[in-house]
């Protein structure tokens, strides 16, 4: 009998983790080229928010793995609409279109314009405030995880308002940031946390958080249509086609093209305020 | 009103010719348990007069005055004959031996293939009974009834380790699944690796795929009809099984001096048991069980009151983060009347809930939906005479929905009180149907059912611009939410919205010999409320919602056609079937909807519509040491929605695209081999075209990460699925003459350690940036299994 339990054991627990997980080769669609446009003016908390970057590229076929995809020759040019000031961008020829006194003011509407190709696209938002991050504190409990480190970050949620937050974490040696949004629906008022931790991997223990790393976290205060855009996209991209997950579908920002309505852009045109922090695990 | 002049007058006809007949009715019981058999055929021999037992082993039959032999026949059962002299009326019970080797017990008893039956007009049913089920090979020798059904034609589901199954092309909510008549929310546990239905306490189950008749209702797609056992009225019997997920007791016996009888049966998984042994998991808790109760009392032999409940129950703890416990409750009062020998009737109260409860205690957060109802339905069937049957009656169901209810765990949460709007509803429906012999080798089965439901008030409904709950953005080429404008506040006395249908059901079945028939059926259904879900399969968290201001009763018809046919005296059957269906109502959901805890959900759908077709072909061998099926399915089922008021072409450009449960080939095969008094062998093999899917077209540069581009909806498709179990039985000689009885199953599921894709996600490679394809299988491997079952 004793034997049995063990052998019921180990089988229970073997279909538990029986899922098997590979990497496979899929022929999937291409389809033709698109513009992209990456056109995010951040305002960081206490400084002038003069210096923005614009980027303009193309879409690829998925599994293409050279990317240079630079746009190069558009021209690039931004409105305050309470203001009228237009801000004109320089082009740096490596898909880069840079401006140097850009000045950004809370509730101000902006709108994009950019030219390519003979078309012309636009798109306009609202710079939205962010409320500071108050502290920061790292623990091992915080997280889903209570064996290895997590870092919380702590702000105040203004009342009576609907408020809409992205956040973004890389540690010095991620390639690139990972994305999360969050909105006070069922938080108003009160004062939020946002915790970051990393999965544990057996095989390598540098995948963790570990004393010594530096991770750097940043808020945004977004637009609600942001915020609907950004958290398809972030799940999207974390669902990739899980049976438990929405069918994935074209993502649509607000760029649009005025002269080939069905040749639009992907991207974003946004215009946050936002926060940020650097944090060495101790 | 005019309609229901011309149906009596129908009726009237048959009653006016009417001469000195009489009337013999009565119970056909297993002699055995004394369970009675549902579907056992009583027939007059040398005449086509004959009748099918009802769900409670009830059959009447009307015959000329004179002297007969009365033929009762089962398949697996000893047929018995009796004379009967036929002068007045009378009623005649019956108990039928179990035949003497297992080697007859049946497979499948798709329709009774007696001359009776190949003519009964029903068409697109399938019976499966207890016995049957449990031979089949299964996950880890877990018997399940869901997964049994997805051998026959016409009956899919996504994928292991999804809840729900699918009828010819149907979503998992248009399934009405009944458990002693009350309606089951949610069919299974661990997420869809089994089903709720113990096997032990169950009877027999019978799926309607279409023709469904007049007295069900409320869903469009199917009826899966589960009756729990009575229990064992002779002797005290016990049932057992331990296997590797899960051990089985049942207990029935007699009660109140052989008249009534009670069956308990739990059942309980234990992996969580051993789970704090190993490191990894010792905080999770993962298990599920069920409990099963049953009993009955027959106060005399026309009035008889049965009891049965069900509770079941999982719970999916990982490392006291997060805590899920979700499952039904169900219980059902049934008095039996016998008014005569010809008007048998049946009164239920039914009470079915499911709730789902996840707290995440990381966040501080405890939520809790669920949906409950209570159902007060009468029954009638009336054995006017031999040519004529009649069902008739009536059932009002009150409905109470809560989407969901957010809580704090502590003082210290960030998370605020919140209630999303309690729902209520009632419906209510009558029906008449009738089952009538129009020439020697025509006959039909018509009926009516009358339906209405009302979505009560007590609540407050948002009111949008334009009244568009959703609008279409015209500038970036999206829907959105309409814009609120302001609010109604509906009285709990107040109707928000009432809808009334007619859903007219018609069956022909046309003789051509006593081994052939041809069949054809109209239904049309409508259902009321939706599981909103916007996942490929199904899931624990999804709510149930109301029709009413917003969303619009779904409404289906269905045409379908079939050939039947019974070769070498009834060994072999044949059955061709084809259909055709649509939907009308379906909801569909915009790009990026958001389901769970919103509160007004018309923000988030669109109207849509749905249409499916297909060929069914079943070949059966019945009888032998071998026996087993053939099923193939060839079909199609898409869905489109329209912008229709909100402006736009539409979800996916307004094109029509594939279901999730679009599958164009799906093939069966499932078949037993008793070599001898010991042991036995069985297989299956399924094959499927793949799941529909929808891949990346390309891919960006955004925020530093590679972000998909996607085209049209599910025009890719997975990789083909199949598969092959095999099991055995051994049960051992020394049995033979003794009270415990006892087996072996092993079992050996996905046998050639398929790789089958659950699903196939695109992802960027976190260390390298690469975009990559990656296959989930949820078995990567073969399942080997052993279960011990035991019955004294």
């Amino acid at each position: 009998m004793k034997k049995y339990i063990k052998l019921s054991a180990i089988l229970a627990v073997f279909i538990m983790f029986v899922a098997c997980d590979d990497k496979i080769d899929v022929d999937v669609p291409e389809a033709a080229p698109r513009l992209v446009i990456e056109a995010s003016l951040d305002w960081e908390k206490g400084t002038v928010g003069n210096n923005q970057t614009i980027k303009l590229s193309t879409s690829t076929p998925y599994f293409q793995t050279t990317l240079n995809t630079s746009v190069i020759g558009a021209s690039v040019k931004v409105t305050n609409n309470n203001s009228n000031v237009e801000y004109n961008f320089t082009d740096q020829n490596n898909g880069d279109y840079t401006i140097n006194n850009f000045v950004p003011v809370i509730g101000d509407s902006y709108t994009l314009e950019v030219i390519h190709d003979g078309e012309t696209y636009t798109a306009t938002e609202n710079l939205m405030p962010v409320s500071p991050i108050i502290n920061v504190e790292q623990s091992l409990e915080g997280g889903f995880d209570d064996e290895v480190l997590d870092v919380t970050i702590f702000f105040d949620d203004p009342a009576g308002i609907d408020n809409y937050y992205m956040f973004s974490n890389k540690e010095d040696s991620d390639l690139f940031a990972e994305l999360e949004t969050q909105s006070d629906e069922f938080s108003d008022g009160n004062e939020q946390n946002e915790f970051f931790e990393k999965d544990k991997d057996d095989e390598d223990p540098e995948a963790e958080y570990n004393p010594g790393d530096t991770v750097n976290i940043k808020m945004y205060g977004i637009s609600q249509r942001y915020y609907n855009y950004v958290t398809l996209l972030v799940e999207q991209y974390d669902a990739g086609g899980d049976p438990f997950a929405a069918t994935p579908a074209e993502i649509k920002g607000n760029c649009i093209n005025i002269t080939n309505e069905s040749n639009y852009a992907f991207g974003y045109f946004r215009v946050t305020e936002f926060d940020q922090v650097d944090y060495t695990f101790q | 009103m005019k309609n229901s002049v011309i149906w009596i007058c129908l009726f009237m006809s048959t009653f006016l010719f009417a001469q000195e007949k009489f009337s013999v009715s009565g119970t056909i019981k297993d002699k055995k348990n004394g369970e009675t058999l549902l579907g056992a055929t009583v027939y007059l021999k040398g005449t086509s007069n004959g009748a099918v037992t009802n769900e409670y082993g009830f059959f009447s039959l009307t015959a000329p005055k004179g002297t007969y032999t009365l033929v009762v026949s089962f398949i697996g059962y000893e047929t018995i004959s009796k004379e009967i002299n036929l002068t007045v009326d009378q009623t005649v019970n019956f108990e039928v031996k179990e035949a003497s080797t297992s080697l007859d017990t049946v497979v499948i008893e798709a329709e009774e293939s007696e001359r009776v039956s190949i003519r009964k007009p029903q068409m697109s049913v399938a019976k499966l009974n207890a016995a049957t089920i449990k031979q089949m090979p299964v996950v880890l020798g877990e018997v399940d009834v869901i997964k049994s059904i997805q051998m026959l034609p016409g009956v899919t589901n996504s994928g292991e380790g999804t809840a729900g199954f699918n009828v010819r092309g149907g979503a998992a909510d248009q399934n009405l699944v009944l458990l002693d008549e009350a309606i089951i929310y949610n069919t299974s546990h661990f997420f869809g690796f089994f089903s709720v239905f113990n096997a032990d306490a169950i009877k027999d189950i019978k799926l309607y795929k279409g023709d469904i008749p007049a007295k069900y209702g409320g869903r469009i797609s199917s009826v899966l009809d589960v009756r729990q056992k009575d229990g064992n009225s002779k002797n005290l019997e016990v049932n057992g099984g331990v296997g590797l997920i899960s051990s089985r007791l049942a207990v029935e016996g007699p009660m109140f001096n052989k008249k009534g009888s009670f069956l308990v049966a739990g059942r309980t998984s234990y992996a969580h048991l051993f789970m704090p042994l190993i490191k990894e998991i010792k905080d999770d808790k993962i298990s599920f069980y069920d409990l099963n109760l049953k009993a009955n009392y027959e106060i005399n032999k026309n009035n008889k009151v049965y009891l049965s409940g069900y509770f079941g129950r999982d719970i999916f703890d990982i490392s006291q983060f997060i805590k899920n416990r979700y499952g039904n409750t169900s219980a059902n009062l049934r008095w039996n009347h016998v008014f005569n020998e010809k008007l048998f009737s049946n009164l239920s109260l039914i009470y079915s809930k499911y709730d789902y409860q996840i707290v995440l205690d990381f966040i501080k957060l405890d939520w809790v939906a669920d949906i409950s109802n209570f159902n007060l339905k009468y029954d009638l069937r009336y054995y006017a005479n031999d040519k004529l049957k009649l069902d008739f009656g009536v059932s009002g169901i009150s409905y109470d929905f809560n989407p969901g209810e957010v809580k704090p765990t502590d003082p210290s949460s960030s998370i605020n009180f919140r209630k999303l709007d309690q729902k209520r509803a009632f419906e209510a429906a009558a029906y008449m149907s009738a089952e009538h012999e129009l020439t020697d080798k025509l006959t039909a089965q018509y009926g009516l059912r009358f339906s209405t439901f009302s979505r009560l008030g007590g609540q407050t409904l948002s009111n949008y611009a334009n009244n568009l709950p959703v609008v279409y953005n015209n500038e970036i080429g999206i829907y959105e939410e309409g814009e609120e404008i302001g609010t109604t506040d509906y009285k709990k006395s107040k109707s928000i919205k009432t809808f009334a249908n007619v859903e007219p059901r018609l069956g022909l079945s046309y003789q051509l010999n006593d081994n052939s028939s041809l069949k054809a059926s109209y239904t049309r259904s409508v259902q009321y409320v939706h599981l909103l879900s916007n996942t490929v399969s199904v899931t624990p968290v999804d709510v149930w919602a109301p029709s009413g201001r917003y969303i619009k009763p779904q409404k289906s018809n269905q045409f379908a056609a079939g050939y039947y046919r019974n070769f070498n005296d009834k060994k072999y059957s044949l059955e061709f079937e084809t259909y055709y269906k649509n939907v009308d109502n379906r909801i569909d959901y915009i790009d990026g909807s958001n389901l769970i805890g919103t509160n007004n959900i018309e923000t988030e759908i669109l109207n849509g519509e749905a249409r499916a077709y297909g060929l069914e072909v079943l070949f059966r061998k019945n009888k032998g040491k071998f026996k087993g099926w053939i099923a193939y399915t060839l079909s199609k089922s898409e869905q489109r929605a329209l912008g229709g008021n909100a402006g736009g072409p539409g979800i996916n450009k307004g094109n029509w695209y594939n279901t999730p449960y679009d599958r164009t080939h799906d093939l069966s095969i499932t078949g037993s081999y008793d070599l001898n008094d010991k042991w036995k062998f069985s297989a299956n093999f399924v094959y499927q075209t793949g799941r529909p899917v929808t891949y990346p077209n390309g891919q960006y540069q955004y925020e530093g990460i590679s972000i998909a581009s996607f085209d049209e909806r599910n025009a890719n498709r997975l990789p083909a699925y199949h598969r092959l179990d095999l099991s055995a039985t051994f049960t051992p000689t020394k049995n033979k003459n003794r009270r415990w009885q006892s087996e072996w199953v092993f079992g050996l599921y996905n046998a050639y350690a398929r790789k089958n894709a659950a699903s196939i996600s695109f992802s960027q490679d976190f260390d390298s940036g690469v975009n990559e394809a990656r296959r989930l299988s949820i078995f990567g491997s073969f399942i080997p299994s052993i279960t011990y079952n035991f019955k004294f």
